[in-house]
């Protein structure tokens, strides 16, 4: 099947020319923050197969960022394992904890998929807090080396990971799977009838997004050097639903962006006030009500009303 | 265990499971009423904490009746915010996608969170000590605060279930939940009586964090654990269940408390366990009832 190329695609394109380029306009510093960003937006790229694609709202998302970055930090530091063996040993873990989690989560949808997804983010949660002698407990693992250890060669690879991966979403949902994803979405009933196995399709969505999540972990835990049990809390999982809604959860282009502004947001505001979770919170309620579809439906307005004119 | 330790921390987890119910009834009914999951609830817990902090340690001293007040003061206090939070912020949402109203009270966590450190500072507030004197068990002591505590949460349990089901209010609260365009075909006007749904929820939050206060210290971040605690006791009792609260309470109180002495390992994880094989053979809750959707 032949996939045409579309608005969303040129899209993802330009927006990844101005990040290629974007590192000669920063300090270290910066550089350091947009690849968070663009790990977040990934994270995002892949919360949205399962969100925005396939109808179910996670809200245990950050178990799998934590595998990633647990597993190849304990690979790395604890283990003493070489990065491709550290590498595998994150992925791993991830398609363990995917498969049960999204075995067992989804017998239900909705608000009670969420709660299961919560429940079980919360427990890996706990096990980080208290297997201390694995992953640290409370104070997390540190020192983790960096390949490269130049934060801009990093960003390189960060960015490389990212782009290849979210064309690959913007791909993958455009693919007989992905219309599949889409089906179960709209109609499980009809998707059903149709000799669909439902869920089976939610199964795929589910260790797929989960192994979105676990890559961004992977890259993040060597760039911040350094990971403690928060990127396991709920309030992160929260966060990962947050950007994706913030963006626009209708395509894979408003998902990234929504990482990339996520971590704009945050940093403005905390470089301005002290009370920086106060301009946040005001800003997030703002786009509530300015925003309902995410910054993709502000664009989409515009361009209808430009056209109309 | 030593039959002492035993006693005493079984009224530990007594207490701790009173100030659950507190929280999660009033979670649990906003949600079965409105259907709403309001995850700044814990946030409203956190104000009540200060609240009663700032009547009886800063302006009236420490004595049953200053808490009395001050638990009065963080009851209106809270349900003044619940109205303003509805009737202001979740209004507007009601016809649009639900996950707005999810995004709305998660921004309000940060809000609130922030204004209480504007107002009270960042630093843990703590009691300097337990209202009343306390009954000793061995070589260890039973505050009489927690025995007061337990008939506070008993008697809040028996205010609710006879306010939904002899009160006229309480009726059209349950018709409402039930099915909202019934209701207002009927004439119950729905606007006035999600305000005071809303209002009854976060005063009980308000009264959780004035209740919980003396023994578990006021900070900024407080709303967190207790949100998340408050989901697994509805998830496990039962989404819009009173009873179904009251019974999650007891086996997430007991079996924290309990498991932190005894396996120090599974001190959370089993909660959430416990929770995860609740809904995974009756996604319902114990005592909950089929979730129709509304929206």
């Amino acid at each position: 099947m032949r996939i045409p190329i579309d608005k969303e695609l040129y899209s993802l394109l330009i927006l990844f020319l101005f990040l290629a380029v974007m590192p000669q306009f920063l300090s270290t510093y910066n550089v350091r923050l947009l690849s968070v960003g663009i790990l977040y937006g990934l994270a995002a790229v892949g919360f949205n197969i399962l969100y925005g694609y396939t109808g179910l709202i996670s809200f245990g998302h950050a178990m799998f960022w934590s595998a990633g970055a647990y597993g190849i930090a304990i690979g790395l530091v604890k283990l003493n394992l070489d990065p491709m063996l550290s590498i595998l040993l994150a992925f791993t873990l991830t398609f363990v904890v995917a498969v049960t989690t999204g075995y067992l989560s989804l017998k239900h949808t909705e608000i009670y998929f969420a709660m299961l997804t919560l429940a079980f983010a919360q427990l890996i949660y706990a096990l980080i807090i208290k297997l201390r002698d694995i992953t640290g407990g409370d104070e997390g693992i540190y020192g983790i080396p960096r390949f490269p250890p130049d934060i801009e060669q990093y960003y390189y690879l960060v960015y490389i990971v990212a782009f290849a991966l979210v064309i690959l979403a913007w791909w993958i949902v455009r693919t007989p799977l992905g219309l599949g994803f889409q089906a179960v979405r709209d109609n499980p009933y009809r998707a059903e009838a149709l000799g669909m196995d439902v869920g089976r399709v939610r199964l795929i969505s589910f260790i797929l997004s989960a192994f979105y999540l676990s890559a961004a972990g992977i890259l993040y835990a060597p760039l911040n050097r350094a990971i403690t049990p928060d990127i396991a809390f709920w309030t992160f999982s929260a966060i990962i639903v947050i950007m994706t809604i913030i963006g626009g959860s209708k395509n894979m282009f408003g998902a990234f962006i929504g990482g990339l502004i996520f971590i704009y947001i945050n940093t403005q505001a905390m470089n301005l006030t002290e009370f920086w979770q106060l301009t946040l919170g005001i800003i997030l309620a703002l786009l509530v009500y300015l925003a309902p579809y995410g910054v993709v439906g502000i664009v989409d307005r515009v361009v209808d009303y430009v056209r109309k004119r | 265990m030593d039959i002492n330790l035993f006693i005493v921390q079984f009224f530990n987890a007594l207490f701790f499971a009173s100030i659950l119910f507190l929280i999660s009834s009033g979670l649990s009914l906003i949600y079965g009423i409105m259907k709403i999951l309001n995850l700044a609830h814990g946030a409203l817990y956190m104000v009540g904490a200060y609240i009663t902090f700032t009547v009886v340690i800063l302006w009236l001293g420490l004595s049953w009746y200053s808490m009395v007040v001050a638990y009065l003061a963080s009851i209106a206090v809270v349900a003044a915010l619940g109205i303003f939070i509805e009737r202001v912020l979740l209004k507007p949402l009601y016809n649009k996608p639900q996950d707005l109203q999810l995004l709305l009270t998660f921004a309000l966590i940060f809000i609130l969170d922030d204004i209480v450190k504007m107002i009270w500072g960042a630093q843990y507030k703590a009691f300097p000590t337990i209202p009343g004197w306390s009954i000793p068990v061995g070589d260890f002591q039973i505050p009489i605060y927690f025995i007061v505590t337990v008939f506070i949460a008993i008697g809040v349990g028996l205010f609710l279930h006879w306010f939904f089901t002899r009160t006229t209010y309480g009726k059209m609260v349950r018709a409402i939940s039930y099915s909202l365009e019934t209701s207002s075909l009927l004439g119950i006007n729905t606007d006035r009586l999600f305000a005071l749904s809303f209002a009854l929820g976060a005063g009980l939050a308000g009264l959780a964090g004035g209740v919980a206060v003396p023994l578990y210290t006021a900070s900024p971040g407080m709303g967190g654990d207790a949100i998340v605690l408050s989901f697994a006791v509805i998830v496990i009792g039962g989404m819009g269940s009173i009873l179904g609260a009251f019974v999650g309470s007891l086996i997430v109180g007991f079996s924290r408390v309990f498991m932190a002495i005894l396996f120090p390992v599974f001190e959370i994880a089993l909660i959430y366990v416990i929770m995860a094989v609740i809904l995974m053979f009756k996604p319902t809750g114990l005592f909950g009832m089929e979730m129709r959707e509304r929206r």
